[in-house]
């Protein structure tokens, strides 16, 4: 039996673990690192990461389709699944390898295990024992299942079967149309697939603008993907290698499913309860510093709430470590986290929509659509708005919706803006590159005030 | 014979507090130096420590309001007998005692036992670090306090935010010092508009952005402060920590009247209520027709001020709901003065819109809208609450589709006003789509009966429905 001890044990190695692990070794603290599976966690090995590789191909797929607009002759692509999937893990493997040295190279221990509490200061993983001042819980999230439907890796995928396919299904049905089963509804669509997209809610996107949400759904509906909201599914029964689904009382077969209804949080097996750490709605509850209701128990990312992000979860864990190590780190404002959606068109966005935005009080809204953008039009792909958000009296942005070519790059522009609390003024005094996708977002803004130049 | 633990006087206006916490169980010992209990009163939070050692019984329970001086609990020495529980006598009455830095009350104290925390050296890490919970290091620098001067009472000498408000409560109640002036500082863009907005002088606030920048969250924090000191609000020390499950909130200021005069209110009168559904087609049409046209000059009716105009309206016709109930007779009031309900986070205030039926919707908008920012500001005026006859209290922006609002004494009815959706209306064998909005009056059947308070309601219902009649 070992005994070691730590002034923080970090329970979860995905993105908010081990940048928090990181943070808190720079400011010299002794840390510790206990993982399950693999360093990166889901977003590195199985979320984020493998998914943006397939979505890359979906993308020069889908150009090479339209190649001969621009002048080039191709003729028909045609893709290799297994190399495609392939590619996408060895990405993941080498990602995951290179936070191992990360580790290293700031002295971080890290050890593979299930991990479970003896007491607030003392952690088990396996025969090991850790005596630690603070703990961080870096669990993550799994996916849900639905209590009718369970994934079973066969017909029935989560994100993790959906993103190596053994074979391409003809006919796909997507249950949930979250980022997750958008972005796989894109894929597959791009790949050949017959999709059909579920939501119960009555918006695609449900997170997202709804002006936004609407512009996806009929891009969406011209590729050729069935999307029907406000539509729950009643029954998914297995007939040989077939499923038939009781969507809105009939019947439709498909090869298989992907589940995407959400993510709970992994608080499971780990001893919360007897602690005394306090779980709201399933998440574990934290202050702005991200302690829990236990003094020196923290919890970052997924497991302490929405909006399930890495880079909510990265940011929490340096706020985290930061604290834990004296001093006052800037609480994350949950309003300023942008979030990005990888479909074909993609989607991005920071801030409150229109109907939160419009609820706190009087706004002015700007809109500008990439149609009228040169750039856009030069590249061939103006399908596509810029929607910004601003607080009729103070002139605060408070929320910037985009969908189109190249946003999910660009949405950091609007997020260093609302970081720097930039008001109408700044903006538009601020001289944005031309030809780019980006002056959209300057033009936007000029439009919440009646100044826009180019529409 | 045991000796007695008494609560604590913490300043001259400390008048009553409570135990919020004992430390120690009844029945557990405890040592010198030791915390036994937590003080809580209107002002301030702080923990009281043992002078000596032995067993602790406690007196009363987590929660009694007490006097300065009461007896709270025994501590037995070694060797005494100590008695089963609820052998202890009564609570002595209260007299003065004080131990704070302040003038000294001259009546003479008993013996105190408890007395607050000394200052006892830091805990401090092999490596030089303080132990200190984040939170306790924020409520530090809210109060404007050197964290490190507090004890810390938590896990191993660990400072926790109890020990911060028990060093603010161990310095003189007074008001925080004035931020010294500052010559050069950085600030965010939206900061200098919203301090510009304010009246707030930027080289007084202090910046706890990157860097130090001064940001949003900051200046809003100094005009709140601003706003409650102008109030007259006592600045308590508990900045900035909502009430957290298991906590007990206290009942005073404005939840204590609230309290008081809402169970007054349903213990007085025989209250009742009725629901009606109104078609509020044209009243849209016509509210975002007024809406658009009163951009310009920033006057927004909303659809609380279209009831509230409406049941003026219908109170110079149905007299007997603009009445003042007694038994010697129910005095028919001649002037129409509706009173509207405001949210505030610590409660809920009235104000009231003076001769709501002679004045036109668009002075009406105005009038609610100023009354609601004063309300917010807490600058309202004792005319902005005097003499309401009729009260409107609107929840459908919370989504609520009925209520029963209580009568604000002495008014004889109370309209609730509550969301607007989308309902259906017959047209020949079709349903089209319609915007509807239930209305909640509750009445005092004392006053009038069921057929007459229908009749009012039936009123409001019709001038909604052709609103146009509220133009005229």
């Amino acid at each position: 039996m070992e005994e070691l001890n730590f002034d923080v044990l970090i329970i979860g190695g995905g993105p908010g673990g081990y940048t928090s692990a990181i943070r808190a070794a720079q400011l010299g603290l002794k840390v510790g690192l206990v993982e399950r599976e693999e360093l990166g966690g889901v977003c590195l090995n199985w979320g984020c990461i493998p998914t943006k590789s397939l979505l890359h191909a979906a993308d020069v797929m889908r150009e090479a389709g339209s190649a001969a607009s621009l002048g080039i002759e191709l003729g028909k692509p045609k893709f290799n699944l297994k190399k495609m999937v392939k590619r996408s893990r060895d990405v993941a493997g080498q990602l995951s390898g290179g936070i191992s040295h990360l580790m290293k190279k700031n002295k971080i221990e890290v050890f593979f295990g299930e991990a479970s509490f003896r007491d607030k200061n003392t952690v088990l993983v396996g025969k090991q024992v850790f005596n630690c001042e603070n703990v961080v819980l870096a669990t993550g999230a799994s996916a849900k299942n639905l209590p009718h439907i369970h994934s079973d890796g066969d017909l029935i995928w989560e994100a993790r079967a959906a993103m190596t396919p053994a074979f391409m299904p003809k006919r796909l049905l997507i249950i949930g149309a979250g980022a997750i089963g958008v972005e796989f509804a894109s894929f597959y669509r791009t790949m050949g697939s017959e999709v059909t997209l579920i939501e119960t809610m009555e918006q695609i996107l449900p997170a997202e603008d709804t002006e936004i949400a609407e512009i996806a759904k009929s891009s969406f509906i011209e590729q050729g993907i069935e999307v029907l909201t406000g539509t729950g599914i009643q029954s998914l029964q297995k007939k040989k290698n077939k499923l038939a689904a009781e969507i809105n009382g009939s019947y439709a077969t498909f090869d298989a499913t992907i589940l995407s209804v959400g993510v709970q949080a992994n608080i499971e097996g780990l001893g919360l309860e007897e602690l005394g750490v306090e779980v709201d709605r399933g998440f574990v509850s934290v202050d702005e510093y991200q302690q829990t209701s236990v003094d020196g128990i923290y919890a970052i990312g997924d497991v302490s709430g929405v909006p399930c992000l890495a880079h909510k979860a990265s940011h929490e864990g340096t706020i985290c470590a930061e604290a834990i190590a004296g001093e006052l780190p800037l609480p994350i404002k949950k309003e300023r986290i942008p979030g990005c959606t990888y479909s074909y068109p993609q989607v991005a966005s920071i801030g409150l929509t229109e109907r939160a935005a419009s609820e706190r009080g009087p706004i002015k809204i700007g809109r500008f659509p990439l149609l009228a953008n040169g750039k856009a039009v030069a590249i061939n792909d103006t399908d596509g708005m810029i929607k910004t958000i601003f607080d009729e009296t103070t002139g605060e942005l408070l929320g910037a919706h985009m969908i189109g070519p190249g946003v999910t790059e660009m949405v950091q522009g609007f997020a260093v803006a609302m970081s720097l609390e930039t008001t109408e003024a700044d903006l538009m005094a601020t001289v944005f590159p031309h030809p780019t996708l980006s002056e959209a977002m300057h033009e936007s803004v000029l439009s919440a005030f009646g100044r826009t130049i180019n529409f | 014979m045991p000796k007695e633990i008494y609560l604590v006087k913490v300043g001259m206006s400390m008048t009553e507090g409570m135990v919020s916490e004992w430390f120690i169980p009844d029945g557990g010992e405890v040592k010198k130096g030791e915390l036994v209990y937590a003080l809580e009163t209107e002002k301030v939070n702080l923990d009281v420590d043992a002078e000596y050692d032995g067993v602790v019984k406690h007196a009363v329970e987590v929660g009694v309001t007490l006097k300065p001086g009461d007896v709270v609990g025994h501590i037995y020495e070694a060797g005494e007998e100590i008695p089963a529980d609820g052998a202890i006598g009564d609570v002595k009455a209260s007299s003065e005692i004080s131990i704070t830095d302040d003038v000294v009350s001259n009546q003479k104290a008993p013996e105190v036992l408890a007395k607050v925390t000394p200052e006892q050296p830091v805990p401090v890490k092999s490596d030089g670090r303080i132990k200190s919970s984040p939170a306790a290091r924020r409520l530090a620098r809210e109060l404007g306090l050197d964290f490190q001067m507090a004890t810390g009472s938590g896990p191993g000498g660990r400072i926790i935010e109890r020990d911060i408000e028990a060093l603010a409560g161990s310095k003189p109640a007074e008001k925080p010092p004035q931020p010294a002036r500052q010559t050069t500082f950085k600030v965010s863009p939206l900061a200098r508009k919203l301090a510009e907005d304010r009246g707030i002088d930027l080289a007084y606030v202090k910046g706890t952005g990157p860097g130090g920048r001064i940001i949003q969250s900051d200046v809003e924090n100094a005009s709140q402060s601003l706003s409650s000191q102008s109030s007259g609000l006592a600045v308590t020390a508990e900045l900035g920590s909502g009430p957290k499950p298991g906590e007990v909130v206290s009942v005073k200021g404005m939840r204590k009247t609230i309290a008081t005069r809402m169970h007054q209110s349903l213990m007085e009168s025989a209250q009742l209520s009725m629901d009606m559904e109104v078609t509020m087609n044209d009243a849209v049409k016509m509210r975002s027709g007024l809406v658009e046209e009163w951009a310009a000059i920033g006057v927004k009716p909303t659809y609380t001020d279209l009831v509230i105009k409406a049941c003026a309206k219908a109170l110079t016709l149905h007299p007997m709901m603009n009445s003042r109930f007694s038994f010697d007779g129910i005095a028919l009031l001649e002037e129409v003065h509706v009173g509207m309900a405001v949210a505030l986070p610590e409660g809920l205030v009235v104000p009231v819109v003076r001769n709501a039926d002679k004045l036109s919707i668009k002075e009406l908008a105005s009038e609610t809208s100023r009354l609601a920012k004063a309300a917010r500001e807490g600058i309202l005026g004792l005319d902005d609450y005097a003499e309401g006859t009729f009260t409107v209290s609107a929840l459908g922006m919370y989504g609520v589709d009925s209520f029963t609002p209580i009568i604000n004494q002495p008014q004889s009815g109370i309209m609730g006003v509550n969301r607007l959706y989308d309902g259906m209306d017959w047209e020949e064998e079709r349903i089209v789509k319609s915007k509807k909005m239930n209305l909640s009056l509750t009445w005092d059947h004392r006053a009038l009966d069921g057929a007459p308070a229908a009749e009012f309601l039936v009123e409001v219902k019709n001038l909604l429905e052709a609103p146009y009649r509220l133009l005229v």
